[in-house]
């Protein structure tokens, strides 16, 4: 077979095998590849950064399921540090099914690490099923939507909770969204319609599409898949916030490896096709 | 390297294992892992449903706490049922009816507010965008790409005179748009695949902390 012929049909599973390895190599062995933090990952950070232990709440929603959590969680991670380090008080609530457990996950651990209690400083409302009546409801009156936390204590026996009404209450929404229900539907009712703050932490696959959002000031700053979470990571770090575990930064240089990888794949297939077009 | 002994861990290895077989090829480990994947999600789901919205929202306000107006929701909610019974067939159409009534004059005015006003307004030369002169070129090209692209889209009028150049020049903003989404894409991909070699390295293995 042709050379050129042969560069347009690698069979997949070499190019499986040739990208398995070039993300387990700097997993194993890391290079430490800088990273530049992006202005829209930079405003949300001030944005969170700018709040004080006297400030109102932050909304975290956890919008995401296991699948996302490479992405994801270690936002998730990352925002909760920073709020507990600058003694920010945390609620927390998922529009997905599957997020009750991944609070949990981050609840068991990072409150500990700065000695934060629950009900005093964070909380838990758990998950509701209907977006739109959840969305529109909380902009009424939050405890019409959730009477009582993910442990089925009333809100208004629980101290950070109990002078909460609406969205006014809140300093920030923060919505890490694998899809919908998602940052779609936190602009389209808490930010349209009562003009909420919305900060947006989402999956790569996603980021190109709330661009234009984070450009017009509708959401105040954007997370963009793992970049997105080690730029956090990072910025936390930088702060002295946390010297905890980086699980989004640890993986960049797998990541970077893995495009380049890709780009030559791209650039081989695309060599071939041309020499063999200008052939025929 | 330090194995655990974790059989949960041992179990969620091992499945991912079989997921990431059928890179290989389709195979028998593959299809246990995918079906046993989608009944867990499953009644996982009429679990949480259950016990999350059913039972607080509906079942225990009706017929513990006795409030006699949850009838309503439970009866539209039944209407769904009709559909199986083609002589009242028919009452489907009253929660969907609801449905879409409620939602569109709840969503619409938003998504106008969300995607038309604040996106056109984003798109005019403000004295704030030219500040400072790199931000200005940026407003520029923003509206040079709207534009164009806009009148890519407009297909009332034949390809002509200045509306061709336009066109392909909207042509170029889209491939790029399209370009930028797909590079999102292949690192959301990836990602995906650090997260579980993470796993299998970390708490399976444990070669890595």
């Amino acid at each position: 077979m042709n050379i050129f012929k042969a560069l347009t049909k690698i069979p997949r599973q070499v190019i499986y095998v040739v990208i398995a390895i070039a993300v387990t190599i700097p997993l194993l062995k890391p290079i430490g590849l800088p990273i530049r933090i992006m202005p829209k990952s930079q405003r949300l950070f001030a944005a969170i950064d700018s709040l004080g232990p006297q400030s109102n709440p932050v909304l975290i929603s956890i919008d995401f399921d296991p699948q996302s959590m490479p992405e994801l969680y270690p936002m998730l991670v990352a925002v909760l540090r920073h709020c507990f380090a600058r003694d920010i008080k945390v609620i927390i609530m998922t529009l997905w099914p599957q997020g009750p457990g991944l609070a949990e996950i981050a609840l068991e651990q990072i409150p500990k690490e700065f000695n934060k209690e629950y009900g005093r400083d964070f909380a838990f409302l758990g998950y509701k099923f209907g977006v739109t009546a959840i969305l529109l409801g909380m902009g009424d009156n939050i405890k019409s939507v959730f009477p009582v936390d993910y442990h089925g204590t009333p809100l208004d026996s629980i101290e950070i909770t109990a002078h909460i009404r609406n969205y006014d209450d809140l300093s920030v929404v923060i919505t890490l969204s694998a899809g919908d229900p998602g940052w779609r539907a936190w602009l389209l009712f808490a930010q349209a319609r009562y003009n909420a703050k919305v900060g947006i932490g989402v999956t790569a696959v996603s980021a190109a599409d709330v661009y234009p959002y984070v450009e017009t000031g509708q959401a105040i700053g954007l997370l963009a898949g793992m970049k997105g979470a080690s730029e956090y990571e990072i910025l936390v770090h930088e702060h002295g916030y946390s010297e905890g575990k980086r699980t989004a930064t640890q993986g960049m240089d797998a990541q970077s490896l893995g495009h380049l990888v890709i780009m030559v794949f791209i650039i081989i297939g695309n060599i071939g096709y041309f020499v063999i077009r200008r052939k025929k | 390297m330090n194995i655990t002994p974790d059989p949960w861990i041992w179990l969620s290895a091992l499945l991912t294992l079989a997921i990431f077989s059928f890179l290989f090829r389709d195979n028998i480990l593959y299809q246990f892992a995918e079906h046993l994947f989608v009944g867990a999600s499953a009644g996982y789901l009429i679990a949480i449903t259950w016990h999350n919205q059913m039972v607080p929202n509906l079942f225990e306000p009706l017929f513990i706490q006795g409030n006699i107006v949850y009838i309503i929701p439970l009866l539209f909610g039944l209407c769904y049922f009709a559909r199986f019974i083609p002589k009242i067939g028919y009452l489907v159409r009253l929660p969907i009816a609801f449905l879409i009534g409620w939602g569109s004059g709840a969503i619409i005015p938003a998504l106008f507010q969300r995607d038309i006003l604040k996106q056109t307004q984003g798109t005019l030369f403000t004295t704030e965008a030219f500040a400072k002169w790199d931000t200005g070129l940026w407003a520029v090209i923003m509206l040079v790409g709207v534009i164009s692209v806009l009148i890519y889209f407009f297909f009332s009028q034949e390809r002509k005179g200045i509306m061709k150049p336009a066109a392909n020049l909207g042509i170029i903003f889209l491939m790029l748009g399209f370009g930028a989404s797909f590079g999102y894409t292949v690192m959301s991909r990836i990602s995906l695949l650090i997260g579980r070699l993470q796993f299998l390295l970390g708490p399976w293995l444990g070669i890595i902390e």
